[in-house]
């Protein structure tokens, strides 16, 4: 057997290895394990392991894999699953006090799926409390620390599993995102992170009140864009549990990687990206897109007529949703959520049922003139967050200090760390952030690629086909 | 809103300091002006969305702009 060294490790390299019997999926499970064992308490990536079931689990497909059953790329993969994602048997929190002492007695049907593919479950992935926030400071289980840099947030809400993925203590995790929480803590710690459409991948399973229904995602986080395929390719697709998947037929999302994009029509949005834009994650965007032309890409700048209204429109969809989910623990135990929290709720509740309504009138509205601007358009890019990460003594204080101003973190309109991805929440469109480049400080910049509902296979064309002429995805994180 | 506040505080039992309500009514409060440009869109004929299928976009209704 082969030893393989984890730094840098992929899914797409990995698989082959295990298939043709060069590497053991036991021996690479102990590798993962001992890893963590290493490294989490510095970088608090977990909030629970797996431990026993995972070596049951690399132990069968050792098995299965020696008898020749060998079930796909996924077979002896070990991955990690955010703890607002229900595991059976295995502690789920939510990252929440409510529910310390949770075990649920199923599997979500994404966790299902990835199981029946012969992956291995390492653990179950730290996060801001119960996902409604995006610095995962966590007054409950601590602070996911960025690998690059452990004075600064990672990001979140899907902090936890954007950590493990960067600092290969995991080789992908799944996430969730209903404001931009699997795109934003990937553009922060320099992972790949797709939100796919809305209703792609099954939200059963998902723990109520971790997001509105309407604009929640479960999404992806990988170190490449090939390897985010092939999880999407085992995860994807209808399920009768959930009443929101969809049925549209799912592709092989790994058909289209490295297909050419010669011709291919990029959309800008002027305005709305930016927004207290720095000039670092400016630069690198810029970078990006002579990069994009390079390869043959057209841009072409497009107007969304009620882009301004997109914040309004995500808080009144997203706070009275989720708030109703939240609406026993909040009579019952009000004083176990964190302060912040609390008050945050209890302004939802005072959200009058016509904002609501409203709000998705207007989005259908949006999303039309999305679906307008992708008659002249084949893919929409723009930044992932208008910032490297910030430490968290700026998210306590919540203001950053670039070129020469202060930003303020939070406005009226809601959160600045997800004011670029919420776009994408609202209309539901497939969404991958990949890393665009690093700051001066050697953090990374991520940049988002858009296409119109259910084209995922062009997010993965035009991802692959950067990746292929750029090296941001190789760095690693100085650990 | 202070008195929406309160009654909430009341309903729920949640024990709110004065200072809390300030808090939670400053945050409805801006809340509020943060909904209010969704009333200056005219949607008129245009049903609430309610998922992103092909199916369900392709009955769009007439496309609306502001009031």
């Amino acid at each position: 057997m082969k030893t393989v060294d984890l730094e840098g490790l992929t899914i797409g390299v990995l698989a082959p290895l295990l298939k043709k019997k060069q590497i053991s999926p036991l021996e690479i499970t102990k590798n993962y394990l001992e890893r963590i064992a290493r490294l989490n308490p510095q970088l608090n990536a977990y909030l629970a392991m797996a431990e026993d079931d995972a070596l049951a689990a690399a132990k069968k497909a050792e098995k299965e894999i020696r008898h020749g059953k060998y079930r796909g790329p996924l077979h002896g993969i070990p991955l990690s699953i955010k703890d607002n994602i229900a595991t059976k048997g295995v502690i789920t929190t939510a990252g929440s006090k409510i529910l310390a002492d949770w075990v649920p007695d199923h599997d979500a049907t994404v966790v299902e799926r990835l199981k029946a593919a012969g992956a291995i479950i390492l653990g179950k992935t730290n996060m801001h409390e119960w996902a409604k926030g995006s610095n995962s400071i966590n007054p409950f289980y601590g602070t996911p620390l960025n690998p690059w840099d452990t004075t600064r947030i990672p990001g979140g809400s899907s902090s936890g599993s954007a950590v493990a993925v960067a600092a290969n203590l995991c080789l992908g995790s799944i996430g969730t995102d209903s404001a931009g929480s699997v795109r934003n803590p990937a553009s922060l710690c320099g992972t790949v992170g797709l939100k796919p459409t809305f209703g792609r991948i099954s939200s059963f399973g998902g723990v109520a009140g971790t997001g509105g229904y309407t604009v929640n995602h479960f999404g992806i986080l990988t170190r490449t864009v090939r390897d985010c395929a092939l999880v999407l390719n085992q995860t994807a697709g209808y399920d009768p549990k959930d009443p929101l998947s969809s049925d549209v037929p799912i592709m092989n999302y790994t058909k289209t990687l490295g297909a050419p994009v010669k011709g291919m029509k990029i959309g800008i949005i002027k305005g709305y990206f930016d927004q207290c834009i720095t000039n670092e994650v400016r630069q690198a965007f810029d970078e990006a897109l002579k990069a994009l032309k390079k390869l043959g890409m057209k841009p072409e700048e497009i107007e969304i007529p009620h882009m301004d209204l997109i914040p309004a429109a995500q808080a009144a969809s997203t706070r009275p949703e989720a708030n109703s989910d939240h609406d026993h623990y909040l009579r019952t135990r009000p004083r176990d959520y964190s302060p912040g929290l609390l008050y945050s709720l209890i302004a939802g509740l005072l959200t009058p049922a016509p904002v609501y309504v409203h709000a998705q009138r207007v989005r259908r509205l949006i999303c039309q003139e999305f679906d307008d601007a992708f008659k002249s358009v084949q893919i929409i890019v723009a930044p992932t967050i208008f910032s490297p990460a910030p430490t968290i003594d700026d998210c306590n204080r919540g203001y950053i200090e670039a070129d020469g101003k202060r930003i303020n973190l939070q406005d009226r309109a809601g959160n600045f760390l997800t004011r670029y991805t919420i776009p994408f929440n609202v209309t539901g469109l497939p969404d991958m952030s990949i890393c665009c480049g690093f700051s001066s400080g050697g953090l990374p910049i991520g940049m988002q690629i858009v296409a119109p509902p259910f084209r995922e296979d062009l997010v993965f064309q035009v991802a692959s086909a950067y990746d292929g002429v750029t090296e941001w995805h190789k760095r690693n994180p100085p650990l | 809103m202070k008195d929406a506040v309160r009654r909430l505080n009341e309903e729920y039992q949640f024990k709110l300091t004065d200072k809390e309500i300030d808090l939670v009514a400053q945050q409805a409060e801006e809340a509020a002006l943060l909904f209010k440009p969704l009333f200056e869109v005219n949607v008129d004929g245009i049903t609430p969305l309610t998922k992103v299928d092909k199916r369900e976009r392709q009955i769009l209704a007439p496309k609306k702009g502001k009031k």
